[in-house]
């Protein structure tokens, strides 16, 4: 049951993977994309104040990035 | 997979999110008319406005073409040509251009390209040869006399500084006659849009990377006026490491030494962005410089 | 040679005038003077910090955040400050600092109880007495016996008393904190961009150095990017009185260890790639190996008797000493005409036990060119480690690890937010957010004794977070 969904879920990643060649806008049609509120992060300071308030208190961190949190108050 | 070989037939129109978009192959350069608009009918006008706006300044003034008017000019030599009003406007426009850059952007120039081939070798034309073409250069030997042009023996004039950017603004304007849409025309690079898109939202233009065809070095907000890039991503020569990019200096015959590898400029019109950026290569490593000085919005890749 | 000393902006002028003639003779639609220079003094517009390729900028955020807990709980004041330089080869250097001022009560860590319970703890300053005031939160100092084999100068406590059915807290906490951190990245060769970092925290009783690299290469014309970073953390903890004995009753006895270690290696693969015209999604994989201590050396768990459910004794907490963790981070950006939508999921699952998700979404909607409101939400929820007892009972044989910590039961941890954005010109923004934060937990945990049954046993955590920022672009 497990290998099974195993399988499935990498036959899916081979698929985006594969995908990815041709996937994707045009230079001239990157004109959303360029705005700054489309950057991956575009308030850096307010994403690490507010990873920091979650890191300590809550016991997951990380996956947008690095999980340490660079303080003792977890 | 390989692309089609683009023919006069080339014209496509496509749907691209809320705007049409028509590309058709031009002036040895892929071009191109956004508009905003739901109406496919309303934009292949536009289209076919603008691609014969293109072909028009193209038949007319291409070096190439002996039945253009450059090249009616170039064959008549000495014996001198009157030339319509378009024409004067223009060669009014290159003097004007030439008195402004202490002689630096000069219409003239193109002899030099005799000696220089700027294919991506390293191979330089011999001093002497240059030296043979330099007395076929430069502006104040021809006789202006509006609207009469004369040329010296051996000397030509290419407007090929000016022709492109100058479609741009023609094309952009004929479009507009048609329908008052947001629009943005692009004719290989050199482009200008109507205005702002509906809601005040800007265009973004991609400038192409100098490295490698279809990277990009940056995304411009144009929200009105125009873009004009000089540069040398494929033409250029490269010996003993340096590289001679092929803006070259109509006084010493031979490339700008340490241009910018490319200059995009925003300005009002496309023949202004065009002057200026042409302007700017040929200031070579001060480029950046002067464009700071003169307060222009610029963009340099070195 | 040019003899005359062009003036700013001269060669500029006479460009646009020989331009302007040219197509005034062509195209009456688009010519004239006027236009042109409305569209020189045209200074409007949405925020670009994108001066270009091939232009050197800096960018300056200063933001502050101010945050506060109910009920007299953790308040926080944290300005920070960044600055980044960015060449006009694609290098960047950033420096950036925080400074934190945190005080107010926390749980220690033991269960209501239906009596007053007393809770002794050491001094913050050791052998200062006069410093560490009974006023400060409503703590006694007092004077204790010299214990054979430890030092000879712990002989005061501080001793704090918590009234009947109320959830203990040591109101004497407070802390200041300072911190560094410096990166550098640039392109290099044929890879898009490489780069290293480093930080510095440091607290009266933790310091944290860290380090890190990164490499990032992006395909498909620019649509695709793979980044991987490697990260690594080292924390030293130097509590107040000492390293206490895991599991060891809670006294105020000064401690001969004093500092541990803790040490963290980490790496996130990351694949962002760009849909479509309008559509971003990046996809992170993080993986994560702490070791070394992590115990909280202040924090307790209380030993209940096993008829009454009364608190008896309270013990330092313990962890293991090794936690691995990995973690499954999607993130869609989505632009859809006059609003932006950010949805982020996360799976997240560790070696303590500990399996969670958040959900994380935000909606900017754009008012004009100059405005934009985002209101925003963010659901977690997560399971217990599998150490954590809200208490332990006597006459049971005492478990390896243990841990009454709220942040390691299981919660569900709701925020709502709005933000407001004023873009105040093309280089610089300002912009407000307030979030509300509310944690909600079994407050009556099924098989509960004696007392137990009716005291709140989720120390439940609500706080106000307000956050302001400034963001400037300039050459």
């Amino acid at each position: 049951m497990r290998t099974a969904a195993r399988t499935v879920f990498l036959a899916g990643m081979a698929l985006a993977l594969a995908g990815c060649a041709s996937l994707g806008p045009k230079p001239w049609e990157k004109d959303l994309m360029a705005r700054h509120e489309m950057l991956v992060d575009p308030y850096p300071l307010q994403t690490a104040a507010e990873d920091h308030v979650y890191f300590s208190k809550e016991a997951s961190s990380g996956g947008r990035g690095f999980a340490g949190g660079g303080c003792g108050c977890n | 997979m390989q692309a089609a070989p683009e023919t006069e037939a080339s014209r496509r129109i496509t749907r691209l999110g809320p705007d049409y978009h028509v590309s058709f192959h031009a002036m040895a350069t892929p071009c191109e008319v956004r508009v905003e608009t739901s109406d496919a009918a309303l934009a292949e006008r536009i289209g076919i406005a603008v691609e014969a706006e293109a072909r028009r300044i193209e038949l007319k003034f291409s070096r190439y073409r002996v039945d253009s008017v450059v090249g009616r000019i170039n064959a008549a030599g000495h014996l001198g040509l009157v030339v319509d009003e378009e024409t004067s406007s223009l060669l009014e426009c290159a003097r004007q251009c030439f008195d402004a850059s202490d002689g630096m952007f000069d219409i003239t120039s193109g002899v030099l390209r005799r000696a220089w081939h700027f294919d991506g070798s390293d191979r330089l034309p011999g001093a002497q040869r240059i030296l043979d073409l330099l007395p076929l250069v430069g502006w104040p030997k021809v006789s202006w006399k509006p609207p009469e042009l004369k040329l010296p023996p051996g000397m030509e004039i290419d407007l090929g500084g000016l022709a492109k950017e100058y479609a741009v603004d023609r094309a952009l304007a004929e479009a507009l006659a048609i329908a008052p849409l947001p629009m943005l025309v692009n004719f290989g690079g050199d482009l200008r849009v109507s205005g702002p898109r509906s809601g005040g939202i800007p265009w973004n233009v991609a400038i192409e990377s100098v490295e490698k065809s279809g990277g990009m070095a940056g995304m411009l907000e144009l929200r009105e006026g125009a873009l004009a890039t000089s540069g040398d991503a494929r033409r250029f020569l490269l010996r003993d490491g340096v590289r001679y990019s092929h803006i070259l200096n109509p006084r010493t015959g031979w490339p700008v030494k340490d241009a910018p590898r490319s200059v995009t400029i925003a300005a009002y019109s496309c023949v202004e962005a065009g002057i200026t950026a042409t302007l700017a290569m040929l200031k070579g490593r001060r480029a950046e410089a002067f464009l700071k000085r003169e307060g222009i919005r610029a963009w340099c890749i070195r | 040679m040019q003899l005359k000393k062009r003036r700013r902006g001269n060669v500029r002028k006479s460009l646009a005038r020989i331009s302007a003639g040219l197509l005034a003779a062509a195209l009456p639609p688009l010519a004239g003077q006027a236009a042109a220079q409305s569209y020189y003094d045209d200074a409007s517009g949405t925020r670009n910090n994108n001066f270009g390729p091939g232009f050197t900028y800096s960018q300056l955020d200063a933001a502050l955040l101010v945050y506060q807990e109910a009920g007299g709980r953790v308040g926080a004041i944290e300005p920070t400050a960044n600055l980044s330089m960015h060449a006009a080869d694609g290098r960047q250097l950033s420096i950036g600092g925080v400074a934190d001022s945190v005080s107010g009560a926390t749980p220690n860590g033991a269960v209501p109880s239906n009596l007053p319970q007393n809770f002794v703890t050491p001094i913050k300053a050791q052998g200062s007495s006069a410093s560490v005031t009974s006023a400060s939160g409503g703590s006694t100092i007092i004077k204790l016996p010299p214990t054979p084999g430890q030092l000879a100068t712990a002989a005061l406590g501080r001793q704090y008393t918590v009234p009947a059915n109320t959830l203990p807290m040591d109101k004497g906490f407070h802390d200041h904190r300072a911190a560094l951190n410096g990166a550098w990245a640039q392109p290099l060769g044929g890879i898009t961009e490489i780069g290293v970092g480093a930080g510095y925290s440091r607290e009266s009783d933790y310091q944290s150095i860290t380090a890190n690299t990164h490499l990032s290469q992006n395909f498909n014309a620019n649509n695709t990017t793979m980044s991987l970073s490697l990260n690594s953390e080292f924390d030293s903890s130097f509590p107040f009185g000492g390293i206490p004995t895991p599991l060891s009753v809670m006294n105020a006895q000064w401690k001969t260890q004093s500092t541990r270690d803790k040490t963290q290696l980490g790496f996130v693969l990351g694949l962002t790639q760009v849909m479509t015209r309008s559509w971003l999604t990046q996809f992170n994989y993080a993986f994560d190996q702490q070791s070394g201590y992590q115990n909280d050396p202040y924090r307790i768990v209380s030993v209940v008797d096993p008829a009454s459910g009364v608190p008896t004794q309270s013990l330092y907490e313990n962890r293991p000493q090794s936690r691995q963790s990995n973690s499954f981070y999607w993130d869609n950006k989505l632009d859809l005409g006059p609003t932006v939508t950010d949805l982020s999921l996360r799976y997240f699952t560790d070696s303590w036990g500990i399996k969670s998700v958040t959900a994380d979404l935000a909606e900017r909607l754009n008012l004009g060119s100059a405005f934009y409101v985002e209101p925003s939400a963010r659901y977690y929820h997560q399971s217990a480690a599998n150490f954590f007892h809200s208490y332990l009972v006597g006459g049971q044989a005492l478990p390896a690890y243990a841990t009454s910590d709220s942040r390691l039961g299981s919660f569900t941890g709701t925020t709502f937010g709005a933000k407001l954005g004023w873009i105040v010109s093309k280089r610089s923004e300002f912009y407000v957010k307030g979030e509300y934060y509310a944690q909600s937990g079994n407050s009556h945990p099924a098989g509960a004794i004696g007392q137990l049954k009716q005291q709140d046993l989720f120390p439940k955590t609500s706080a106000a977070i307000a956050f302001i920022g400034y963001s400037w672009d300039f050459h």
